[in-house]
């Protein structure tokens, strides 16, 4: 009952944010009265039309980028970052080099990537990959690091080699603080998206958009604004009920 | 001469700390029967840590020899560790910590299943099988260590001060309950502990530890040990006090040193 309650709470608060912010957009466009914001319902109309039409194309390509481009971030990221937490020696060497290249603005490297990749999916997600990668990196290491000795001297006094260490104190240790960086980590990968996406490619949700405006067809830009956004708010609450669902011990 | 189920001769741990080398133990010697309870008890930082870690196979860099019913030292065998806390893993449930010891062993599920219940309902523990270690109280939990502990069968329980985090009153059942788990099963128990009353109580031997290096400085023989109806009673007080002098005669020789 108290469940269901706070449940429909979720539901009624969320539905409260949408209208507000569909309140705002309308007011907005209302008062700047300039074509390059249309009212909302207009671009709603105008989303849903599309979407049986050529965005839920670009859409599908979109979504794939930064799905792919998550997973590989996670699955090099996360084993590499237990492997630094749990060797302080290791760490101590390659730390320098994360230092050194985690503030350098990967999306400079792009059109390096557009030459030597091509203008394929490849170059758009080895960039997302990259930078996500870094951050998945950074902070599943030092979750590692901060891991209570007791849980590795106990699992080790019962016989546990490193593998079983692996599988049994680091990579569930860590996995709440692997998923939030996936989280923040996706926010990055949506703009980087855009970018890479406007850029010498005729697929993606970022070319629907730089489409839409360079024929001036704002309700349409509109549109591929609205799939954006969506398609974050989709995959953020995907990230958040497994978390919930695989890291139940931290909600209690 | 006598056969020990544990024994430990000239034993000497040294490690590096900033570059500098630390010595955390030297001389130390001392041995238990089977089924004898052992309490090391000392002052904080006098090496009682690094002598459980060697004793569960945990750190192999000593000299000296260190044996357990014969054979040196070694995770995973027949020794169980308990520790203060942090023991128990929050992300496995009571049920699957309790298995852990037993899966890393590769045991075939039923058996695992069987050792497993029985175990958790001795220890009355049957109820408690879906709950994370941060849904139970402080005492519930050590006795899911001591559980994830006997369902391995070990020869020599180890145990850190097991108890300190407790409040007096639970700490003062979990005592009672370990004697009782002692009298069924006479395991060989090494306990250490910081707390004088609960030396008494258990140890059958005490060791007084000394800091900087870590030695043992004396061993006491216990005739009081496991007479839990004595706590409070003149004998038992007079024991404490005895043993405290020793600790505090101590303090007072490093300060006047």
């Amino acid at each position: 009952m108290r469940q269901a309650l706070k449940k429909s709470g979720g539901t009624i608060s969320l539905l409260f944010s949408v209208i507000i912010l569909l309140a705002g957009w309308w007011l907005l466009a209302l008062v700047l009265n300039s074509p390059a914001v249309p009212p909302p319902l207009g671009a709603l109309k105008c989303f849903l039309a599309s979407l049986r039409g050529d965005l839920s194309i670009h859409l599908g390509v979109s979504l794939y980028r930064v799905l792919v481009s998550l997973m590989l971030a996670a699955v090099l990221g996360v084993p590499l970052g237990i492997l630094l937490g749990k060797n302080p020696d290791l760490d101590a060497r390659i730390s320098p080099m994360i230092y050194l290249t985690y503030p350098v603005p990967k999306v400079v490297f792009m059109p390096i990537f557009l030459i030597l990749l091509g203008i394929g999916d490849i170059s758009k997600i080895v960039l997302i990959t990259l930078i996500i990668f870094y951050q998945i990196l950074v902070t599943t290491r030092d979750a590692a690091k901060n891991l209570e000795k007791g849980y590795i001297s106990s699992v080790r006094s019962l016989g546990g080699g490193s593998r079983d260490l692996y599988l049994h104190v680091f990579l569930p240790g860590c996995l709440p603080s692997i998923l939030t960086s996936l989280r923040l980590g996706l926010g990055t990968a949506m703009a980087v998206l855009f970018l890479a996406e406007t850029y010498a490619t005729q697929e993606g949700i970022g070319f629907f958009i730089m489409d839409s405006l360079s024929r001036m067809n704002y309700e349409e830009m509109f549109a591929g604004i609205i799939a954006m956004g969506l398609m974050g708010f989709f995959l953020y609450i995907i990230l958040d009920k497994t978390e919930k669902l695989l890291c139940g011990w931290v909600h209690l | 001469m006598q056969d020990y189920f544990l024994s430990i001769k000239s034993l000497k741990v040294d490690y590096e700390q900033k570059g500098e080398p630390v010595t955390a133990l030297d001389a130390v010697n001392f041995s238990l029967n089977q089924g004898q309870r052992g309490v090391i008890i000392g002052p904080s930082g006098c090496g009682k840590s690094t002598l459980i870690s060697v004793l569960a196979g945990l750190n192999s860099h000593y000299s000296g020899q260190v044996l357990i019913g014969g054979k040196p030292p070694a995770s995973g065998g027949e020794t169980a560790l308990i520790l203060q806390d942090f023991g128990l893993l929050p992300w496995k449930t009571v049920w699957d910590n309790v298995i852990l010891g037993l899966r890393l062993r590769k045991k075939n599920t039923g058996e695992i299943k069987t050792a497993a219940e029985t175990v958790l309902e001795k220890l009355g523990l049957g109820s408690l099988g879906k709950r994370f270690p941060a849904q139970l109280s402080g005492g519930q939990r050590q006795r899911v260590a001591i559980a994830r502990a006997l369902v391995l069968e070990p020869k020599l329980l180890l145990m850190d001060e097991p108890f300190s985090s407790l409040d007096a009153l639970t700490r003062e059942e979990l005592q009672d309950f370990l004697l009782e788990i002692w009298e069924e099963t006479k395991l060989t128990i090494l306990l250490i502990t910081h707390n004088i009353e609960e030396a008494v109580l258990l140890g059958q031997k005490i060791l007084i530890m000394s800091p900087c290096p870590g030695q043992i400085q004396q061993e006491v023989e216990n005739s009081l040990a496991g007479a839990s109806h004595l706590r409070g009673e003149v004998q038992f007080l007079e024991m404490c006090s005895f043993l405290r002098s020793f600790l505090r005669g101590r303090a007072h020789d490093a300060a006047s040193a």
